[in-house]
C-alpha cells in the first residue's frame, strides 16, 4: 500500500479522499490555489503545496505543478477526484511516465470512452445496449425511410456536425419523415455549413440510470446496482437515489452484469459510471465516466462499501474486497446537491459562511467542507455540501430527507436548500413518478 | 479549566526552551479554543530577520472532524497579512512563480548568482528553480540592491512563496 498519496482537488471530494486515506494510515498531500490557502482540504490534510493563484487552469489543472509537488513531498500516488484532471488521458499518461501511480484507470481507457464515438462503438461491441441508428449520415430519403422503419418510431433526426438543439427534427410517425429529413438537412446546411444528418431511436421522457461498477488489476470486475439521476437541470443532476425506484432485480441483475462484464473484457481497472438513458423497459447507453462520481455515496450507504478505499487498494495493487455475491443492497438512498445558488434562478452566491449547521442522527450523512467563517470563492464550482440520507427504504429515507433538511443550517449565502424542502414534498418525488425533463418543466412551473 | 492553565505553562515552558535551543528571537502563537480550536505560530529569527511560517501537524485525535484543527498559514497567506515590525516587509518580495526546488546556484559548487549586497539588474537571473526535470532560470523583476535571500538551496518551494527582497 501506498506511504503517501497527492489529492489533485478540492472541496468535498479532496477531503472524502483524505478520510479514506487517513483511516487506512496512508499520509496525505493537499494542493491549493492561494485563495484556498484556508479551506477544509488543506487543513486535515498532512501536508500542503500552493500550485498555483486562483483560476483553475493555473493552479488545480497546472499539470507541471502537481507533478512536481508529488516530486517535493514525496507522494506516489495521485487522487484526481472528480472535474478537473479525473478524465485527462494525457495527464494520467504523464503521472505514469514519471513513475507515479495515477488513482483510476489507464490512460487508453479515459481516451477511448472520452471519445463519444469510440465509446459507442467499444459498448456495441461489449454488448452494452446503445441507442440505435445509421452508424454514419444518411444520403437519400428513402435511406431515411427504411432506417426509420428498422430502429421504429418514433425517430431523431440530427445534423451530424450539430449541437444545442438545431438541426434536430422528431418524426413521430412515418408520415413526418419526408418532412422532418428535408427540414433537419436545411437546418443544418443553415446552421452549420453541413447538410450531413443521421437518425437515431428519440426517447421522449426517458430516465437517467446509471450503473457504478469497479474493477481490478487481476480480471475482477463488479457493478454496484444503479444510481437514479433522473432529476435535473440543465444537464446537472440536482437529486439523485438508489436504487432507482423503478427498476426490478431482474433488470438490475441483468444490466448490471452485462456492464460488469463488459468491464471484465476491456480489463478496466478502478471505479467508473456505465451511464443509460431507460425507457420503456429498454437502457440506452449515453457514455461512460471513468472515474468517481459526486453522486457515489448514494451506492456506498446502500451497499456498506467505501469506494475511495477500494480505488486506493486497486491502484495499489490489490485484488477486489468484494466479489458480486458479497454485494447486497439494503435499504434506500437519497443525496441532494447543495449549491451555493439562490433560487428560483440559480443565480451563484459565493461568500463568507457565518454559520454551518450539519444535520446529525441515524442515517444521515454530510460531505462539506464547510466551516463558520469560510468564505465560498467565486472560482469554482457552487457544489459546498451533498446531504445524503440511509433509510430502511424510500418512503423512510425521504422522511428522514425532511427531517435532515430541517435540521442543517447554512447561514451567510444563499443556498439551494429551499429546493429541496419543497421537492420532498412533492407528490410526484414521494411516489418516484419522474423522467429527465421532470425538475425542469417543474421549475418552469413554479415560476409562473 | 486548571487543567487547561496547567497545560497552558507547560506549553510556554516548552516555546521558552525552544527559544533558547535555537537561535531563534521571537516566537508568537495565537490559540483559540474551542468550536474554531485554531493555532497560529510565527517564528522570527533576527540574525536572518525573516519570519519564517511553520505547518504544524494537526494532532488528529484530539480534533472535531468538523472543526478545522489548526490554522497554518502558508507562506502565500503570511505575506500577504504583513508581518510585524521585527520582519521585513514581504509585500514586495520577489515571489516564486511556481513550485518546485530552489537552486541559488547555476551548478553545484558553483557561486550562487546572487548574494545579499549585490546589486542587479532587471533580467538578471536571480536563481533556479528546477520543476519537471527543468531549470527554469528566475529573473529579477525589477534593478537593485539584493537585501535578503529567503529561501536555503535545494529547497522546496510552493507558488507565492518569498524568495528574495531587492530594493
Amino acid at each position: 500500500m501506498f506511504q503517501k498519496i497527492l489529492i489533485a482537488n478540492r472541496g468535498e471530494i479532496a477531503l472524502r479522499v483524505i478520510r479514506a486515506a487517513r483511516e487506512m494510515g496512508i499520509q496525505t498531500v493537499a494542493i491549493h490555489s492561494t485563495v484556498d490557502a484556508d479551506a477544509m482540504h488543506v487543513r486535515l490534510a498532512d501536508q500542503s503545496i500552493c500550485v498555483g493563484p486562483a483560476p483553475g487552469l493555473h493552479s488545480y489543472l497546472n499539470q507541471p505543478a502537481i507533478l512536481t509537488a508529488c516530486e517535493i513531498t514525496g507522494a506516489e500516488a495521485i487522487h484526481p477526484g472528480y472535474g478537473f484532471l479525473s478524465e485527462n488521458a494525457g495527464f494520467a499518461q504523464k503521472v505514469e511516465e514519471s513513475g507515479l501511480t495515477f488513482i483510476g484507470p489507464t490512460a487508453a481507457h479515459i481516451a477511448t470512452m472520452g471519445d463519444k464515438i469510440a465509446a459507442k462503438e467499444t459498448m456495441k461491441r461489449l454488448g452494452v445496449p446503445c441507442v440505435p441508428g445509421s452508424e454514419g449520415g444518411v444520403d437519400t430519403l428513402e435511406q431515411a425511410r427504411a432506417l426509420a422503419e428498422d430502429i421504429g418510431y418514433p425517430v431523431l433526426i440530427k445534423a451530424a456536425s450539430g449541437g444545442g438543439g438545431r438541426g434536430m427534427k422528431v418524426a413521430a410517425t412515418s408520415k413526418d419523415i419526408d418532412a422532418a429529413f428535408s427540414g433537419a438537412r436545411t437546418e443544418a446546411a443553415a446552421a452549420f455549413g453541413d447538410d450531413t444528418v443521421y437518425i437515431e431511436k428519440y426517447l421522449g421522457t426517458p430516465r437517467h440510470i446509471e450503473i457504478q461498477v469497479i474493477g481490478d488489476t487481476h480480471g475482477n470486475a463488479v457493478h454496484l446496482g444503479e444510481r437514479d439521476c433522473s432529476l435535473q437541470r440543465r444537464h446537472q443532476k440536482v437529486l439523485e437515489e438508489a436504487p432507482s425506484p423503478i427498476i426490478d432485480a431482474e433488470t438490475r441483475a441483468r444490466i448490471g452484469e452485462t456492464c460488469a462484464k463488459a468491464m471484465r473484457e476491456m480489463g478496466y481497472r478502478g471505479a467508473g459510471t456505465v451511464e443509460f438513458l431507460y425507457e420503456n423497459g429498454e437502457f440506452y447507453f449515453i457514455e461512460m465516466n471513468t472515474r468517481l462520481q459526486v453522486e457515489h455515496p448514494v451506492t456506498e450507504m446502500i451497499f456498506g462499501v467505501d469506494l475511495v478505499r477500494e480505488q486506493l487498494r486497486i491502484a495499489a495493487g490489490e485484488t477486489l474486497s468484494f466479489t458480486q455475491d458479497d454485494l447486497v443492497a439494503r435499504g434506500h438512498a437519497i443525496e441532494c446537491r447543495v449549491n451555493a445558488e439562490k433560487i428560483p434562478d440559480f443565480r451563484p452566491s459565493p461568500g463568507r459562511v457565518e454559520t454551518f449547521h450539519v444535520p446529525g442522527g441515524l442515517g444521515v450523512r454530510t460531505d462539506s467542507h464547510l466551516y463558520d467563517g469560510y468564505t465560498v470563492p467565486p472560482h469554482y464550482d457552487s457544489l459546498i455540501a451533498k446531504l445524503i440520507v440511509h433509510g430502511d427504504d424510500r418512503p423512510a429515507a425521504l422522511a428522514r430527507l425532511r427531517r435532515a433538511l430541517g435540521e442543517i443550517i447554512v447561514g451567510g449565502i444563499d443556498t439551494t436548500l429551499p429546493l429541496f424542502e419543497q421537492l420532498v414534498d412533492e407528490p410526484d418525488i414521494q411516489t418516484g413518478s419522474y423522467n429527465i425533463h421532470w425538475l425542469e418543466t417543474w421549475l418552469a412551473r413554479a415560476e409562473d | 479549566m486548571s487543567k487547561n492553565s496547567e497545560q497552558d505553562v507547560e506549553f510556554i515552558k516548552a516555546l521558552a526552551d525552544l527559544l533558547k535551543d535555537t537561535d531563534l528571537s521571537e516566537i508568537e502563537v495565537e490559540r483559540e479554543y474551542g468550536e474554531n480550536d485554531e493555532l497560529k505560530v510565527r517564528l522570527s529569527r533576527a540574525a536572518l530577520a525573516a519570519p519564517a511560517t511553520v505547518h504544524v501537524a494537526a494532532p488528529v485525535a484530539a480534533v472535531p472532524a468538523a472543526a478545522p484543527a489548526v490554522a497554518a498559514p502558508t507562506p502565500a497567506a503570511a505575506s500577504e497579512t504583513a508581518p510585524s515590525e521585527t520582519g521585513p516587509d514581504l509585500s514586495n518580495a520577489v515571489k516564486s512563480p511556481m513550485v518546485g526546488t530552489v537552486y541559488l546556484s547555476p551548478e553545484p559548487g558553483a557561486d550562487t548568482f546572487v548574494n545579499p549586497g549585490d546589486t542587479v539588474s532587471e533580467g538578471d537571473t536571480i536563481l533556479i528553480i528546477e520543476a519537471m526535470k527543468t531549470m527554469n532560470q528566475i529573473p529579477a523583476p525589477r534593478s537593485g540592491k539584493v537585501r535578503t535571500v529567503l529561501v536555503d538551496n535545494a529547497e522546496p518551494v510552493e507558488f507565492g512563496e518569498p524568495l528574495m527582497i531587492i530594493e
